[in-house]
């Protein structure tokens, strides 16, 4: 029985949290665009999507409040977990706990 | 008020900054700054443009060491770093990930540098803001200046005694006059060491306030205090500072009941830096020892700062010049104030600021734009973006947005540019904000 705050989740999940997450920082961040468009692999700061460190905190507020689980901007790997829409995904699908 | 300050006016063998790795104390940083101005070119003055706090720090301790002018810069945008280096062609540049900026505890590495006497008139930094014309605008910092009015908020808000030194732990970036002033020149002068690790989400500074030593205080602006309100953040800090933008009484509220902590508030200016204080709930004034003058609504000037009103706001204060202030106050005796609004039109967002007639010429000035305005929305603090409206029949928004991302700062990006077809622009050429909000509204029907 894996650890549920570190158990790997499959390619479906991923998938299914991916195309959940999408929609959350859409209506969160008020983008005008639709969930779908978001380029998974594209950065989500900077350029491709454009957010900033204020989006990011609105963004762990919401996957907080959403998902039950807090994220940390304090090392490397954090780092990595908000470079995209699939790596943000594939942490949340491994640290969900609803 | 001396003719001369030490760099650090403390024990040396006081800690000035927590890291995740260990204490900085005044000797380490000494140390490291003075490695630092020996890997410095030159001697022009220093674009600090570090984000991490600790390197940050040392590279304006190092400038200090060095007598050179530590130039800060909010606005990063590559028009805006270009604008930078023409303005100061002399200029080293020190930014995070340079090898000469390593901070250690218990640094015994390299000889000791004097802990330097400054006279108190030398230039120690110039802060840029945005200015209505585009052009950033200076402001000189004395060091007498800076150093004078770290020990008056050591003395406001109880920051004094070494036997007990606060923590601070800062969600606002040490290259603002705010954070420069509260994370980054603070623990130089007053009873204060600072967190350097991340702060941005509320986990980090759930994390930091288990890291450091009580008693901690939480500076921080209003989004921020939100955030971390929202995400319950418990047990909390022993006091709560909060500026860049007016706070909520019922946020201020809120936090005080959580926590059990007092939420002040700064009030200040990058042309004046932190000049009074209050505590948001209950009677103003907002020192340890507020007497209850004034309600609360009411600022109490710093120790050593005047504050007054006339044709203009003049604020007086130890070591620097008498300096005009953007807002209208009304003086309530005893060094209190009421400040009743902006005489500009300048839009601050997460403790930047910039000119609305400056975004709009930037705006206006793309290829094949026509016509443009700005709209701040009602609560700017919560959804923090501006919106962008523009006449550009050629083009399309997210080309008008990509951009003005190259030339904006990114706190001042539009979340949206919408193309319109004219401005409703009023009889003397104004756009009437109502006119706007009523665009904005029809533009949210007609896209869902």
């Amino acid at each position: 029985m894996p650890d549920i705050s570190q158990h790997h989740p499959g390619q479906d999940d991923v998938l299914a949290t991916r195309h959940d997450l999408a929609g959350l920082i859409v209506s969160t961040l008020s983008l005008d665009m639709t969930p779908d468009t978001i380029d998974p692999d594209a950065p989500l700061f900077g350029e491709g999507l454009g957010l900033d460190s204020i989006d990011a905190l609105e963004i762990a507020l919401a996957v907080s409040k959403h998902y039950g689980f807090e994220l940390r901007s304090d090392d490397e790997r954090n780092k990595r977990i908000f470079a995209t829409l699939d790596s943000l995904a594939a942490h949340v699908a491994a640290n969900r706990t609803r | 008020m001396a003719d001369a300050y030490r760099l650090v006016g403390r024990p040396l063998t006081a800690p000035l900054f927590y890291t995740a790795g260990g204490v900085i104390d005044g000797a380490a940083l000494l140390r490291a700054a003075a490695r630092i101005g020996a890997s410095l070119a030159g001697d022009g003055p220093v674009l600090n443009l570090c984000t991490e706090r600790l390197g940050f720090a040392a590279g304006i301790v190092a400038a200090l060491l060095q007598g050179r002018v530590s130039v800060l810069a909010p606005d990063r945008s590559p028009a805006g770093l270009a604008a930078l280096l023409a303005q100061f062609p002399d200029a080293v540049t020190l930014a995070d990930g340079d090898p000469a900026l390593t901070v250690l505890p218990q640094d015994h590495a390299g000889p000791m540098p004097d802990n330097l006497a400054i006279p108190a008139g030398r230039l120690a930094a110039i802060v840029l803001t945005s200015g209505t014309t585009g052009r950033p605008v200076a402001h000189q910092k004395a060091w007498g200046a800076l150093v004078e009015r770290s020990l008056a908020a050591g003395e406001r808000f109880g920051w004094t005694d070494e036997c007990t030194p606060w923590s601070v732990l800062a969600t606002v970036p040490g290259h603002h006059m705010y954070g420069f002033e509260t994370s980054v020149l603070l623990p130089l002068h007053a009873a204060v060491a600072t967190w350097c690790g991340p702060t941005l989400l509320p986990a980090d500074v759930r994390a930091a306030l288990a890291a450091v030593p009580s008693p901690t205080v939480l500076v921080t602006a209003p989004l921020h205090l939100r955030a971390l309100l929202e995400a319950g953040m418990t047990p909390g800090p022993q006091q709560v500072i909060s500026a860049s933008a007016p706070l909520d009484r019922a946020l201020a509220a809120r936090a005080e009941a959580l926590w059990g902590a007092p939420v002040l508030e700064i009030f200040g200016a990058t042309e004046v830096g932190s000049i009074a204080s209050r505590r948001t709930v209950g009677a103003g004034g907002g020192g340890v020892e507020s007497g209850g003058e004034g309600g609360g609504e009411a600022w109490l000037a710093y120790p050593g700062v005047q504050v007054a009103a006339g044709d203009s706001t003049i604020v007086t204060a130890a070591h620097a010049l008498p300096t005009v202030l953007a807002d209208v106050i009304e003086p309530c005796g005893d060094g209190l104030f009421n400040v009743l609004g902006r005489q500009s039109d300048l839009v601050k967002i997460a403790g930047k600021r910039a000119s609305l007639a400056a975004l709009t010429h930037t705006l206006a000035m793309l290829e094949g734009v026509e016509d443009a305005a700005f709209l701040i929305p009602d609560e700017i603090e919560r959804a923090g973006r501006l919106v962008a409206f523009a006449v550009a029949p050629s083009r399309r928004a997210d080309d008008l947005l990509s951009e003005l991302r190259r030339q904006a700062d990114p706190a001042f990006l539009p979340r949206r540019v919408l193309l319109v077809d004219r401005l409703p622009r009023n009889e003397v050429g104004k756009v009437p904000r109502q006119a706007l909000l009523s665009l904005l509204a029809a533009s949210g029907v007609a896209s869902t």
